[in-house]
């Protein structure tokens, strides 16, 4: 029982590292849906970076810096050339599948490093994204830069008149997202499963995006969603932790999906949708050119 | 109204000047050489038709465009503006013609926004009672926790001259402020900023269109025509006469609309307790009954948003009635088809011509065809008769005066004006027994809107009904037999023209009851 604990919130971890970069994102009105594939590379340089130094530091410094890089190149796409957000985003992730798959290829297997310690025992990674909820919230919402992140994602054109520099403020969402990816795939490989495989998220990026939508773009919200899959899908990887021997383990693999249905049946009441539409960025996914 | 002495000493340094300022767009050349000077503490109006260049002018002002010649001076020392961002540092700020703010956000959250002191952490019980002091100082009340979407079109406004305020404006820049204010608004807005000159030191640039405005609270007027200054005045010296022939470089009393005596013929329109809803499900009309005789026009007048919208759309057969009927030379006409609307008379000039009136990417001639296309003159066998619509087409664009490069060019490439006279003259040429016009001159130039008006008036004398919906009360009031300020989705009244003047119909557009506006 609080193995699956513990499993489950280094599971959240995971999605919340992701899912937190992504709302900074769309606050700006940038829309990343390549999340997996800044995941995959964050994941697959720090696994490399670790394991040919020997130094953790050196690895998540390398996912960090690749994650900042793509995000940085996903600002380029859609902030400079103004192009379509999800092409760019969907042209990251497939690149990313690609050659994170060539570039790790000869390093699939174990890492074989000693593990990172725990606090408490619960990896560090835990608090650190707890914190940056905290972190994420205080930005957004009692910041001077906060409110300017939000008023570029609701309405540009009013930034702009402001006085506020669209451009750069989104850049520097897009950055910080994407560097939270990459640390969120570099924890995956070096802490939460350090064995690389090929493609080895198989979908957390985009359950991180979806989580992102259904959070209402709340941090709060994006936190207790991330708590609620990382433990579905932990029970869905390793149901006898809880419950040996109770159902095949082919039903548990159902369960995230379930919840998944559930949350989208509960989304789309009017309720919601009314209360979803008021706090969708207004300007998420449109390019913005001064007039 | 109360108008200024003029009481500068001069010479004087101009507070913002510009000098020499050229901007081109791709094809087009939208200020040539102008050169404007604000003096400190004045109202500063700078009048001009739609596409004269004043908001480009006052973009350049703010940062948003930059010049491709010229420089801009503040208080006699050369300035840059990259961006708004400079030139808010300077105290120049500008209220913009669309509003420019974050509808999801509060009312707060809107007036910090960009302000300089909201760097690191915000201290928003701090800056509340600010922006609480500033209100009071400056005689504003606004809810400062409310959203932005939930406030009238007039309190945006005041939302945004006081974000101005509270970054430290001292020249405020206004382009177009009236265009979406009740008169009472308008009246309050006038007063406010007179206050502000006067009280407060802060100097305003007023970019408009309509004389009366300019009249009553400038003290300096700078005319543009086709992107060139053709006239720098002082108010007290201008007549509201002198101040339209700079405007359009003519005497437009040729096009001034003679009182054509029409005989009041059968009635022909009855539309009895018409409800309808709005896109949102609201249900936004609200029980309307009125009838319209031949040869008269009946204006409705209230503020976008009031049920205009519904009411036409219900009458032009685009929208289902939610209750209610619409009776039409003796007929149910309720549940028509446009077309047979069409075929049994009905024209209609929809309010959004590039939109709904218009399709953009096809040529006039199509355009044209739009509501000929039924008609068994132009289409033999399903195929389109080109010949004959040419003929029509031609016969629209010298009597309706479009300007126009060739009878296949595309609709997208006419100016406004132009293009709604090809529309109107569209539906005219059909004759039809009513016409619904909805608001027909709306954001169109003087001479436009006279060519226009004037049409409407004949073919009123031709016998027509005429259902005239309109922001404009000076157009309401100057073209209808009959008026009936609209509010909430419910007529407030109707009045006969003579019964109405701009003050009653003003009250009950903002929904004043009849003994509120002091009609008996």
């Amino acid at each position: 029982m609080w193995e699956l604990l513990v499993r489950s919130l280094e599971a959240s971890t995971i999605f919340l590292l992701a899912a937190l970069g992504e709302l900074l994102n769309q606050r700006s009105g940038i829309l990343n849906v390549g999340l997996e594939g800044l995941m995959l590379f964050g994941g697959t340089l720090a696994f490399i970076a670790a394991q040919t130094t020997g130094s953790y530091g050196l690895g998540f410094l390398a996912g960090l810096a690749i994650g900042g890089l793509l995000g940085l190149a996903h600002g380029f796409f859609s902030i400079t050339m103004r192009g379509d957000q999800v092409v760019s985003g969907m042209g990251l992730w497939i690149l990313s599948f690609g050659l994170t798959t060539y570039i790790g290829n000869p390093y699939t297997g174990p890492l074989g490093m000693p593990r990172i310690p725990s606090i408490f025992g619960l990896s560090p990674f835990v608090y650190l994204a707890f914190a940056l909820v905290v972190a994420v919230w205080l930005l957004l919402y009692h910041t001077g830069l906060g409110l300017a992140i939000r008023s570029v994602g609701e309405n540009p054109a009013a930034a702009e008149a402001s006085g506020i520099n669209v451009a750069i403020t989104r850049y520097l969402c897009v950055v910080l997202g994407g560097m939270l990816a990459g640390l969120s795939g570099a924890t995956y490989t070096l802490s939460y499963n350090p064995v690389w495989n090929y493609n080895f998220l198989m979908g957390w990026g985009f359950v991180s995006l979806a989580l992102v939508f259904f959070s209402m773009w709340n941090p709060w919200i994006l936190l207790v969603g991330a708590l609620l899959f990382g433990m579905t899908w932990q029970l869905s990887l390793s149901p006898e932790l809880l419950l040996p021997g109770i159902l095949s383990r082919y039903v548990w693999r159902a369960v995230p999906f379930a919840t998944t249905i559930v949350i989208l049946a509960l989304i789309s009441t009017p309720w919601f949708r009314t209360r979803w539409g008021l706090a969708k960025p207004e300007a998420l996914g449109q390019p913005y050119a001064k007039e | 109204m109360v108008r200024f002495p003029f009481t500068h000493p001069e010479p004087e340094e101009p507070l913002l000047a510009a000098r020499g300022i050229t901007k081109r767009f791709p094809g087009v050349l939208a200020l040539h050489r102008v050169d404007l000077d604000v003096k400190a503490g004045e109202i500063h109006a700078v009048l001009g038709q739609n596409g004269a260049g004043k908001t480009t002018l006052m973009n350049i002002l703010f940062g948003l465009l930059q010049p491709d010649e010229g420089q801009l001076y503040f208080r006699g020392q050369r300035v840059h503006f990259r961006s708004p961002h400079d030139a808010l540092a300077m105290g120049i700020s500008m209220v913009h013609q669309t509003r420019k703010l974050v509808s999801a956000h509060s009312v707060l959250e809107n007036i910090l926004l960009g302000h300089p002191g909201t760097r690191g952490f915000l201290n928003l019980r701090t800056i509340r009672r600010e922006v609480e002091e500033l209100c009071h100082r400056y005689g504003f009340t606004v809810d400062l926790g409310a959203k932005v979407w939930q406030l009238s079109e007039g309190e945006k406004q005041w939302v945004e001259i006081l974000k101005a305020l509270y970054g430290g404006a001292k020249i405020l820049i206004l382009d177009e402020p009236t265009s979406v204010l009740t008169p009472p608004e308008v009246k309050t807005l006038m007063a406010s900023l007179q206050a502000l000159v006067q009280d407060h030191g802060v100097t305003v640039i007023l970019v408009t269109h309509k004389l009366p405005i300019v009249t009553a609270i400038s003290h300096t007027v700078t005319v543009l025509r086709s992107g060139t200054v053709v006239a720098r005045l002082r108010t007290c010296e201008a007549t509201e006469q002198l101040l339209v022939q700079h405007m359009i470089g003519q005497d437009i009393s040729s096009y001034s609309i003679s009182d054509l005596l029409v005989e009041k013929g059968r009635p022909l329109l009855r539309v009895e307790h018409l409800s309808a809803y709005n896109d949102k499900g609201v249900l936004s009309l609200r029980g309307v009954t009125f009838s319209l005789h031949e040869g008269e026009i009946l204006g409705i007048a209230g503020v976008t948003g009031n049920g205009q919208e519904e009411l036409v759309q219900v009458l032009a057969g685009l929208r289902p009635p939610a209750s209610g009927r619409v009776l039409f030379d003796g007929r149910d006409v309720t549940w028509l088809s446009p077309l047979d609307r069409w075929r049994m008379g009905i024209g209609y000039i929809p309010a959004e011509r590039y939109e709904i009136a218009s399709v953009a990417t096809l040529t006039l001639v199509e355009n044209a065809a739009l509501n000929f296309h039924f008609d068994p003159l132009f289409s033999r066998r399903g195929l389109f008769n080109h010949p004959g619509l040419e003929k029509v087409t031609r016969h629209i664009l010298s009597h309706y005066r479009v300007k126009a490069p060739h009878l296949y060019a595309q609709a997208r490439h006419l100016s406004g004006g132009n293009l709604q006279k090809l529309i109107v003259g569209r539906v005219l040429a059909r004759k039809p027994k009513l016409l619904i016009a909805h608001l027909p001159t709306q954001g169109l130039d003087v001479e436009a809107t006279a060519f226009l008006r004037g049409k409407l008036l004949e073919a009123k004398a031709g016998g027509a009904a005429v259902l005239l919906i309109s922001e404009d009360l000076d157009e309401i009031l100057s073209l209808s037999d009959w008026v009936a300020p609209i509010y909430e989705g419910r007529f407030v009244a109707i009045l006969p023209r003579e019964g109405a003047d701009a003050e009653t119909v003003g009250a009950m557009m903002a929904g004043l009851r009849r003994e509120e506006a002091g009609v008996s």
